[in-house]
């Protein structure tokens, strides 16, 4: 039992956070010079257990180890002192001083009463050196892409003579390239015997760097497994507890063959962003758009939807042409909008879901026409239930719930006002596999029942999935049109590399 | 060019391309370029004398030595609107004190900067652990100040004090070598002791701000306050520090204030905490917090100071034109931090988007 080589062991944390019980007698070891990940699903506990570690949360009950003595983290200084570094997924720096400086903060080396302003530029650049960095780090951190900046975040972690090193989601905002820098740093540190726990969403990451796994589901531990014991299947259904068969069980919205038209775009664009896009859209049709980030596919979206106003070409809906010049009057055509940024474009951190979801639609009614509470409670309360949100009331904040209960709470927002036409952008981006599940069906049955839904995607095995047709985005153009049904990932990349004319509808 | 050189003129590029010090350097910019157009102008009118120099000084001390505590404030991303008010409290108390109740004015100063200090921690308190807005703790101070002035006298009362008197008194004048012996330049150009408590209070500003961790906190919470409590910075305890430090300065400016007018009244200094704010912001202080220069604050109270003095000297505009220009300079140095600012920020987003 008393393994030397074991860092840091938490044993029966429990939390208790109104109405839920966050974490039930979860334990967890992590060993000296290994990579653990640390998964599950949004809300299974995983925040919950590192903010406990980290001295953010109280526990409830439970035990934590550091090097065989109890500790009881009060705040992040506190647990930083005792050698528990984190870097959290937002980057926790300030923008507005220097590189060198938010290294520092806090613990600058002083020399006759001053701050030593040299040693502190010379340890850093010292320190991003041995990151293979090389910046000027008396430059205001603000001037630098966020993969330096996690960079620096994880320099200033490391450099306080860290044991326990916590990666929560490092690489959501980093290239393919910048995971690799990471990577190599996080393998630079575990070969100096640093123990870390890594955090993420990215499955093919925690096959890459782990050597260890524990899984939570709904604040309970589910297992530990060691690399190579488990395949990446195995894991997800680990994960969410059901098989994954079931989970991705979806069949595409059936067309009817008689349907109407909805949406029919004739040569529409903005010149120097998107040009001369054509399409049509039939009622109860998904239609996936497919392209890079930056194609054109949340351009046009946002034509369609008035955010930018289209300047060429004429847009007919419900056949008769109309005019939408600000969302306003998209609103009133019906037409809905999910931006791709919930949390930028989306949700009202500190409103409540209830509050959140009547906003659209009080706002289509206008001001004089106040809806009452008990309105307010029954649309709430029934889109609750409809989409499964995991909250105790109505009355909770928003940027209380996981992203994926967010992301629901915003589809509920536009569902709420009947819309003919519910454009979709990157609904299911930052959320978990269960709940991405769960959005796609959702949106298999609004098509059912007769809604239009033009779904934007970077991940072309759920456009692939859900669409009954593609159109495929290249450089502000529309590069083609494929049918969902019997259509490869092949395709589409061909089609956006620009190998194969599609045929233009 | 050799290599050093070439190396120093990269540090010079680095260090003006710098937004951190942007727009300090815009300010020194201005205040220079608006100095030649005085003394191009009215350069045969003395406005180019050290005399007319020293004025800006004199003149306007009492609001340069607000404007260090109120930088401070501003970096943290606040806003201190009781500044003008417990300065002029600080008149009254001294005022009525020496004057009144005949207690010594050494007494009087210290329990006036008692009170100022006070008086910003419990401003400090109510924005730190009541999350009060800054903007509406401080309004209520400056009622609270304002209205307990005016509880101990409505009247405007002149001080008759022999210390104060000398204190106010008390000037260091500009000296000449001629045939050999040192006599006053002419015109007669002089500081006295509210620029000296100035100059002293710019450079323990800049010392604390630039040289303690204590100042560098005060940035950190500026820039991101959420970050600075995530990386283990003492928030709450900096924040208290700050605005007992800016209630300090403001009885500080109200004593030099008493001394420069020589009174005390409830209606002294009417609006002058936005001369206060106005001149640290035209001196690159940003209202959104987490950037400025006390060296910057300087300027800005000089830069300030200077236009009135050049619509004196032409004397045929009306005064309320230096109101305009300081409202055209406050616009666009709140545009060029938006322009400075942004820029950066939004560099980093696309990379953020690639």
């Amino acid at each position: 039992m008393l393994d030397h080589d074991v860092i840091l062991t938490m044993k029966g944390i429990e939390i208790q956070f109104p109405g839920v019980k966050a974490l039930d007698g979860v334990d967890f070891e992590l060993r000296r010079g290994e990579v653990h990940a640390l998964l599950g699903e949004n809300g299974a506990g995983k925040s919950t257990l590192i903010k406990c570690l980290t001295g953010v949360n109280k526990m409830d009950a439970g035990t934590i180890m550091l090097e065989g003595r109890e500790i009881r983290p009060t705040n992040p200084q506190n647990a930083m002192d005792l050698g528990i570094s984190t870097v959290f997924q937002e980057i926790n720096l300030c923008e507005n001083l220097s590189v060198a400086e938010n290294i520092f903060i806090g613990r600058q080396p002083m020399k006759r009463g001053q701050i030593d302003w040299k040693e502190i530029n010379r340890r850093s650049a010292e320190l991003l050196e041995r990151f293979h960095v090389h910046i000027d780090v008396t430059r205001p951190l603000s001037q630098f892409s966020t993969a330096i900046q996690q960079m620096v975040s994880i320099a200033r972690a490391v450099d306080v003579d860290a044991k326990v090193l916590i990666l929560d989601e490092p690489t959501s905002s980093l290239d393919n390239d910048e995971v690799q820098r990471l990577f190599d740093v996080m393998r630079d540190l575990r070969a100096q015997g640093m123990g870390i726990i890594f955090i993420t969403h990215f499955l093919d990451q925690v096959f890459e760097m782990s050597d260890r796994m524990t899984v939570l589901r709904n604040g309970h531990l589910v297992g530990v497994f060691n690399a190579g014991e488990i395949t990446k299947l195995e894991l997800v259904s680990t994960m969410i507890g059901k098989d994954l068969d079931e989970i991705f069980d979806l069949k595409r919205a059936e067309q009817k063959a008689d349907a109407g038209q909805m949406l029919k775009a004739d040569h529409i664009g903005v010149p120097g962003k998107v040009e001369d896009i054509s399409f049509s859209q039939k009622k109860g049709e998904l239609l996936g758009f497919a392209g890079l980030l930056g194609s054109g596919r949340t351009e046009t979206a946002e034509m369609i939807f008035g955010v930018t106003r289209m300047q060429n070409g004429t847009l007919v809906i419900d056949g008769r042409e109309v005019k939408i010049n600000e969302p306003m009057d998209a609103i009133n055509n019906k037409i809905a909008f999910c931006p791709e940024d919930r949390k930028r474009d989306g949700i009202i951190g500190d409103l409540s879901i209830r509050e959140n979801i009547y906003l659209a639609l009080q706002a289509r009614r206008g001001m004089l026409h106040p809806m009452s509470r008990k309105e307010q409670d029954a649309l709430a309360d029934k889109f609750i239930k409809m989409l499964a949100i995991a909250t105790p009331d109505a009355d909770k904040k928003i940027r209380e719930l996981s992203g994926g209960n967010q992301q629901k709470v915003i589809l509920a927002r536009w569902m709420a006002t009947e819309p003919d036409l519910l454009i979709l952008d990157e609904p299911t981006r930052g959320i978990d596999v269960g709940a991405k599940a769960e959005i796609q069906r959702l949106m298999l049955e609004m098509c059912q029942n007769g809604m239009s839904i033009i779904f934007i995607s970077s991940e072309l095995d759920e456009i692939i999935r859900c669409s009954n047709r593609i159109i495929v985005m290249r450089d502000g153009k529309k590069a083609g049109e494929l049918n969902g049904e019997g259509c490869t990932q092949a395709d589409i990349m061909q089609m956006i590399a620009g190998e194969k004319a599609g045929e233009t509808a | 060019m050799s290599s050093v050189d070439k190396k120093r003129s990269n540090k010079l590029v680095n260090f003006i391309t710098n937004p951190k010090y942007l727009m300090v350097l815009a300010t020194i910019g201005i205040f220079c370029a608006i100095y030649l157009v005085g003394a191009v102008l009215y350069g045969d009118k003395g406005f180019t004398k050290l005399r007319t120099f020293a004025m800006l000084f004199v003149d306007n001390a009492y609001i340069g030595i607000s404007a260090v505590g109120m930088t401070m404030v501003l970096i943290t991303g606040g806003i201190d609107l009781s500044v003008a008010a417990v300065a002029s409290l600080t008149g009254m108390f001294i005022a009525y004190g020496t004057t009144v109740l005949h207690i010594d004015p050494v007494v009087c100063m210290a329990f006036s900067i008692l009170v100022g200090v006070l008086l910003g921690l419990g401003m400090g308190a109510l924005v730190t652990y009541l999350k009060i807005p800054p903007f509406v703790a401080t309004l209520t101070g400056m009622f609270f100040a304002r209205g307990v002035c005016s509880l101990i006298s409505r009247d405007s009362i002149s001080i008759d004090n022999e210390l104060i008197d000398a204190m106010a008194g008390w000037k260091v004048y500009f000296m000449t070598l001629k045939d050999g012996e040192w006599v006053k330049i002419k015109p007669v150009a002089y500081i006295n002791l509210n620029v000296v408590l100035f100059i002293v209070m710019i450079i323990i500003g800049t010392i604390i701000l630039q040289k303690t961790r204590f100042g560098r906190n005060v940035y950190a919470i500026g820039g991101n306050e959420q970050s600075a409590r995530l990386m283990g910075l003492p928030v709450d305890r900096t924040k208290m520090m700050v605005y007992g430090f800016n209630g300090f300065c403001s009885a500080l400016a109200g004593i030099a204030y008493a001394l420069y007018v020589k009174s005390g009244w409830n209606l002294a200094l009417q609006g002058g905490e936005l001369d206060v704010i106005s001149a640290a912001v035209i001196g690159g202080v940003l209202l959104s917090g987490g950037v400025g220069y006390m060296i910057g604050t300087f300027f800005g109270v000089l830069l300030k100071a200077v236009i009135p003095s050049l619509i004196t000297f032409n004397g045929t505009l009306s005064s309320w034109w230096g109101k305009i220009i300081t409202g055209a300079l406050v616009l666009l140095f709140v545009a060029l931090q938006q322009f400075v600012m942004t820029g950066s920020g939004r560099k980093k987003k696309s990379t953020k988007q690639k």
